[in-house]
């Protein structure tokens, strides 16, 4: 076999392919040629493929072999290409797979039950001076507590510039600490901790400030209904989706650690979706709501609503229905330890 | 194949087209240049629409617009700083901007493309893979700024500690990410020397070159260019000393010289039946039978030197033999001296 003739042969085939490879690069369009180059890269492609497949028959040298498995994973990444994000599917995982995952992962309650509790023992034990005298100011610190009651000092009333900067500030603040808190929650503790950490502190100062003699009470309670509802279901959510992607990595249901942790990934992310739904809504709630001087009835009437919106989208949306039911479970069973044949031999080893 | 896989960065996907090819993996050291330039281009990206978000609000300095600006620039900067990864990795096959400097890419373990729901989740844990200076922040409110350093050790530790060297980004996203520059040269190894030739048609027709010997062959001439010669005796005498004793060979063969004719043999010549030109090599015999007889002609030639100026200037003339080499064509020494390196 005269391998430089081989070489000779093809070469002008592999050179082309290169050169199709760098126009195929940015948009997958070939510019000049249109469906043409398309086709003919296919070709090309699929001619450099048989070519690494019968590298060991024609018995090329290492190096040949090397530049052709280059040039196929080069290849083979134009032609299979990442599909952009398509937002109309975002409805389908917003409106129903999310509410149906949410529904039925005991993550969701426990981290429900651990935030929601810790924030009503803290502003239990908070509200009450006379049993536990130093516990708030232990907690939050002294400072903290005068910044807030200078903050609600003075009755509620902002003007529209300052709404809409707040909105926007607290989209980026509020949002930001719950993707922390999933992001985190491959580590676990740190995403418990956040979770318990507002819980206990958020809960203290509601207590402090429902306290019959505090300064600025009534103020604080006036600011904080309308968003209440929207701003703790989306932390305690957010800390749900930590707890979900993190039981994954010790949880491991059978599968090897990291499929069962990238499972996990998946199943966290529409929790994390919905729970930033939830910070973007709270945003704007506590933006333009809030610090508005609408009667409190109407702020009222808003945090009811939004905790009958809360309800339905959990409850009605998330109730599983049998055959749903039956299609989830197909839907993880299915997965990929057969496909994934290295991970499996590693586990077995 | 089951064989001990070389302790090596690659990773075999196998694709719909049914063959398995190799990626390369890239490694902390790669991907930490990547990440630098990333960070880079996305506070560019902010300090860019910050500045003309102020401009736009000098400007035009309508009452509440300004606070509009501010709430879009702080949206914006929420948006860049959770999903600028995500969105160039979705829209641009696997790549960010710094990845693109830096020739990576990533793609799924089993060597799909990346899709949307794996981007989002890669890119939102980075913030726990340059993890402890977010830890330490959280538990010290009053922290000194240094603590905004990432040290990204658990990222770091991942990626040493994994096969494919993933971060935990990666693990929970099932993607690697992996080098995909442009393929190098093609390198072919070919060595002019009309020796090589004339050598390679002495070995016996009945020699078959068997698989392992070939790819030795082949990795054989590809790295001698970087040996010195003594060296690459040094390596080829091994293999080809019980070579030279089954080809029947004079011992003093240059071990090297046989190496790069087998090769010729495997990789280069069209059949071994095809008569070789020999030219003035014709009487250069390796065969030990031969030995005698060429002292025979040698003592020959040197008596009639005309002979021989003619011949070895008819070889110039041909080009076979290369000048700067100058090779004494009938002594029956040549054939156990070093040739010299030439690849093309």
């Amino acid at each position: 076999m005269n391998f430089a003739k081989v070489l000779e042969r093809r070469q002008q085939q592999w050179i082309e392919l290169e050169k199709l490879c760098d126009s195929l690069e940015l948009s997958g369009k070939d510019k000049r040629n249109g469906a043409a180059g398309i086709s003919r890269f296919a070709s090309l492609y699929r001619a450099a493929c048989a070519d690494l497949a019968l590298a060991d028959s024609y018995q090329l040298p290492p190096a040949t072999v090397t530049y052709l498995h280059r040039l196929v994973a080069r290849a083979h990444n134009r032609l299979y290409r990442a599909s952009r994000i398509d937002p109309t599917t975002w409805a389908e995982t917003v409106f129903k797979v999310a509410p149906h995952q949410i529904f039925s992962d005991p993550c969701v309650r426990v981290a429900t039950l651990l935030f929601f509790g810790l924030f009503f023992l803290s502003a239990l034990i908070g509200v009450n001076e006379d049993w536990f005298p130093d516990y708030v100011q232990k907690l939050v610190g002294e400072q903290q507590i005068s910044q807030l009651e200078q903050m609600y000092e003075q009755p509620i009333n902002g003007s529209l510039d300052h709404y809409v900067g707040m909105a926007g500030f607290y989209i980026m603040h509020n949002t930001g600490i719950g993707l922390q808190c999933f992001a985190f929650g491959v580590l676990i503790i740190p995403c418990v901790f956040e979770l318990a950490f507002n819980a206990v502190t958020l809960g203290a100062m509601f207590g402090y400030m429902a306290r019959e003699d505090s300064v600025g009470g009534d103020n604080f309670l006036h600011f904080v209904t309308a968003h209440g509802p929207f701003e703790l279901t989306a932390i305690a959510l957010a800390g749900a989706a930590g707890l979900r992607f993190g039981i994954g990595l010790f949880h491991t249901g059978g599968l090897t650690r990291a499929t069962s942790l990238r499972l996990a990934a998946r199943r966290a992310v529409p929790i994390m979706a919905a729970s930033a739904c939830l910070f973007f809504l709270a945003a704007f709630t506590e933006g333009f709501i809030s610090p508005s001087p609408l009667p409190y009835l109407i702020k009222a009437g808003w945090a009811i609503f939004s905790a009958g919106l809360i309800s339905f989208y959990f409850i009605v949306l998330g109730f599983p229905q049998h055959s749903e039911r039956h299609q989830a479970d197909d839907e993880t069973m299915h997965y990929d330890p057969l496909a994934d044949p290295d991970e499996r031999s590693t586990h077995a080893t | 194949m089951t064989n001990a896989s070389p302790l090596d960065t690659t990773i075999e996907v196998i694709t719909p087209e049914n063959i398995a090819f190799e990626y390369q993996l890239a490694g902390p050291f790669r991907r930490l240049p990547a990440y630098l330039i990333d960070v880079a281009a996305r506070w560019t990206i902010i300090f860019l629409v910050g500045l003309t978000l102020l401009f736009v609000g000098l400007l035009t300095d309508i009452g509440s617009l300004s606070s509009f600006l501010l709430a879009t620039m702080l949206v914006f900067y929420f948006i860049i700083s959770w999903f600028y990864g995500t969105f160039f990795e979705t829209h641009f096959n696997g790549r960010t901007i710094g990845k693109w400097a830096c020739g990576l890419r990533v793609i799924c373990v089993d060597g799909r493309p990346i899709d949307g729901t794996r981007a989002v989740v890669r890119n939102l844990v980075r913030i726990a893979d340059i993890a402890p200076f977010a830890a330490l922040s959280q538990f010290a409110e009053d922290a000194p700024p240094v603590f905004l350093i990432p040290t990204g050790m658990i990222g770091f530790i991942s990626v040493i500690c994994t096969r494919r060297m993933q971060r935990l980004g990666d693990i929970a996203a099932g993607t690697m990410v992996v080098i995909d520059e442009k393929s190098w040269r093609l390198p072919v190894t070919k060595v002019d020397d009309p020796r090589v030739p004339a050598l390679a048609s002495y070995i016996p027709g009945d020699y078959r070159i068997s698989r392992s010997m070939a790819r030795t062959l082949a990795v054989y001439c590809e790295r001698r260019a970087y040996l010195t010669p003594s060296r690459r005796r040094e390596i080829a005498m091994h293999l080809t000393t019980p070579l030279i004793e089954r080809f029947e060979f004079r011992p003093d063969v240059d071990p090297d010289l046989l190496m790069v004719a087998l090769y010729h043999a495997t990789f280069l010549s069209d059949s071994r039946s095809e008569p070789v030109a020999m030219g003035p090599l014709a009487s250069a015999s390796p065969l030990l039978r031969d030995a005698k007889k060429l002292t025979v002609q040698a003592t020959i030639a040197s008596s009639t030197e005309s002979l021989m100026n003619d011949a070895s200037n008819s070889a110039r003339a041909a080009g076979v033999a290369s000048s700067e080499m100058p090779v004494d064509l009938l002594q029956p020494v040549i054939l156990s001296e070093p040739l010299e390196a030439k690849e093309s």
